[in-house]
């Protein structure tokens, strides 16, 4: 029972590691640029149909079509940020919202011109262990039972921990952390402290397409189809990550994250007790009540600050 | 300014008759539809818009003068259909009844959203709705995947509603509520929301209730979404909540694309700008061959066109029409002077 219980949160090991990684750049750009970008989804979306089609068309492993994926997303994100935010007169927070869902729609318009619009899309993991004629599982005994974990999930595991270490350890310690996070707390005073925040905003927002296209080709290749709109939910479970840690600290948020998701499998697992059967429709409705709950008690969030207002 | 000023265009400042003007209009499409002049579809696609127009006047007043963003539209207009399902449908029960529960059932939920918003506020505010409106969509969800309510089930006053009649409602409650909306934005509640929008603090030391106008802006938007909802149901009369993206983020966005894009200080621009958003491309665009091929280009060009308004004229459709008049009316004061001068 234990054994399948522990078994149950490894599985959502790969979510979390998505979220994680969706809910991080959902920060970068709430922190820098002081707005959410709705368009985090289907950048990621995008740039996962770029690996894609070159894993069917060229026969380009994922592990390698990643990259020219990755790059189409900095690329979306420098375009969000350069082209249309700095081009636009006074363009305000709620006017940065909108301009990030009208890319949505041209997103969600463009992708069937470019890719068609085919039934399934083939994909694969970064290491496709059934091609190479292995289990795609590993089977660690484990108190009494055995542990069913999926290579791809501890391969994604392996990847986040480090991309996001690294980003963290840029954050500490490098100029460039310095200049996020001065930029963060308040973006006119950093530019009067000869901090020049037009590279620091357009760096976050390509560094956020990024890792969209990063989780989103993790997601693809743990099993997910890949459509127009898969990455949605993801992006709204980043949002709400991110109230529930509290938007005020860079790792708030990836502590939401992990806790929906822990949460959520928890729920999910209580199906399996005899008489809890039901449950697993009121999955969403039981973590998302929770949460409210939690944000209602704690506005600032589990690890936020309190916000000091100024008049 | 002593000029004598034409008589018409006075009378065309008040909104009664600004809205009576476009009761008159919408109402001759119908009757033009009638009389085989323009397709039915037109007609229908004009219903659905103003379905549509009536979610965003109450965000209107939410937004433009309150200053609260919201997106949990589409988890109130979700309410509302299902309250439509399970009154008209299920109980059979006449649309005054379920108008009724509708409004009842949304002024709650309204004022619990309203209380949160006293927590929390900004961007916060804005995805805690988000989250707020996807717990009601998963509740749906669960609760019945697709709903749909049978054409002998909608009675009006004891007689089945037709297609044609329940385009008549759709503009009757449209224009109950812009009125509403309109004489309320004038008086001095409006101003009270105005000055809370613009900032909380000095509003408060001015005597104004922070929580009495939240609570009443909140009221407001969620009880014309969950209308919304209703008159959806009674329109379409079928929704499946599993697939469509009705009630997911997609339509609370549009409707706060629509406000912005439109002038979210503006009634009829909001109004114009969901026209812009779902008008255009349902009753126009789907009609053209080219479009029908390319259902994407739709799409693309409605989310361009949101970019282009909201980069270059931060104040909407409102903005432009108003930049437009004061040029023509700088234009006439030039040739004023020049009249003089010779």
């Amino acid at each position: 029972m234990f054994a399948t219980f522990v078994s149950t949160l490894l599985s959502s090991l790969l979510t979390i590691c998505i979220t994680c990684l969706s809910a991080f750049a959902v920060t970068l750009i709430f922190k820098t640029s002081t707005t959410t970008n709705f368009a985090q989804g289907s950048i990621a979306a995008l740039g996962c149909y770029v690996t894609a089609d070159l894993f069917k068309k060229l026969g380009l492993p994922v592990w390698l079509g990643v990259f020219p994926g990755i790059l189409v997303g900095v690329l979306s994100g420098l375009f969000v940020d350069v082209v249309i935010f700095r081009r636009g007169r006074s363009v305000n927070p709620v006017g940065k919202q909108i301009i990030t869902m009208g890319l949505v729609s041209i997103i969600f318009g463009g992708i069937p011109l470019i890719f068609g619009n085919p039934e399934s899309i083939p994909f694969e993991p970064f290491y496709n262990a059934v091609a190479a004629g292995k289990k795609p599982n590993l089977f660690v005994p484990f108190a009494g039972g055995e542990l069913v974990i999926t290579k791809h999930s501890l391969i994604c595991l392996g990847i986040t921990l480090l991309v996001l270490g690294s980003l963290f350890a840029l954050l500490k310690f490098s100029k460039w952390g310095l200049a996020v996070r001065t930029t963060a707390s308040s973006e006119s005073t950093a530019e009067l402290m000869g901090i020049n925040t037009h590279a620091v905003t357009a760096v976050s927002w390509a560094i956020a397409g990024g890792l969209g296209v990063l989780a989103a080709v993790m997601y693809a290749g743990g099993g997910a189809k890949i459509g127009v709109s898969f990455m949605t939910t993801i992006q709204v479970n980043a949002f709400l990550a991110g109230i529930l840690g509290g938007f005020s600290t860079f790792y708030g948020p990836l502590v939401g994250a992990v806790v929906i998701q822990l949460a959520s499998t928890c729920v999910g697992f209580l199906a399996t007790v005899p008489g809890f059967s039901g449950i697993t429709r009121w999955n969403m409705v039981i973590v998302y009540a929770l949460m409210l709950i939690v944000i209602l008690i704690k506005p600032q969030g589990l690890l936020g600050k309190p916000l000091v207002k100024k008049v | 300014m002593n000029q004598k000023q034409n008589p018409i265009s006075n009378l065309l400042k008040k909104p009664g008759a600004q809205i009576l003007l476009f009761v008159a209009l919408a109402a001759g499409v119908q009757l033009l539809s009638g009389g085989g002049i323009l397709p039915n579809s037109l007609v229908y696609a004009l219903g659905n818009t103003l379905i549509y127009a009536i979610v965003a006047i109450g965000f209107c007043l939410l937004l433009g003068y309150a200053g609260l963003a919201s997106l949990g539209t589409a988890g109130f207009i979700g309410v509302g259909a299902y309250i439509a399902y399970y009154m008209m449908q299920e109980l059979g029960l006449p649309f005054i009844l379920a108008l009724a529960a509708t409004i009842a059932v949304s002024l709650l939920l309204g004022i619990i959203v309203g209380f949160i918003s006293l927590r929390i506020e900004g961007i916060y505010l804005a995805i805690m709705t988000l989250g707020l409106s996807e717990t009601i969509r998963n509740l749906l969800m669960a609760l019945k995947p697709t709903i749909k309510i049978d054409l002998n089930n909608l009675k009006l006053f004891g007689t089945p509603v037709s297609d044609t009649g329940s385009y008549y409602l759709i503009l009757g409650i449209f224009a109950v509520l812009m009125l509403l909306v309109a004489n309320l934005i004038q008086s001095p509640t409006g101003r009270a929301m105005l000055a809370m929008k613009n900032s909380t603090s000095a509003a408060q030391a001015m005597g104004i209730s922070l929580m009495k106008y939240r609570l009443l802006s909140f009221v407001i938007a969620t009880v014309f979404a969950a209308l919304g909802g209703l008159l959806y149901m009674v329109h379409v009369r079928t929704m499946t909540t599993a697939t469509s993206t009705l009630l997911t983020l997609t339509t609370s966005l549009n409707i706060l694309g629509g406000v912005v894009i439109g002038g979210a200080k503006s009634l009829w621009g909001s109004t114009f700008g969901i026209f812009i958003i779902y008008g255009i491309q349902s009753m126009f665009l789907s009609k053209i061959q080219f479009f029908q091929k390319n259902p994407a280009f739709i799409t693309m060009i409605t989310g361009l066109l949101i970019i282009l308004v909201v980069m270059f004229f931060p104040g909407g459709f409102a903005q432009i029409v108003w930049e437009l008049k004061m040029k023509w009316q700088g234009r006439k004061l030039k040739e004023k002077e020049a009249a003089h001068e010779s």
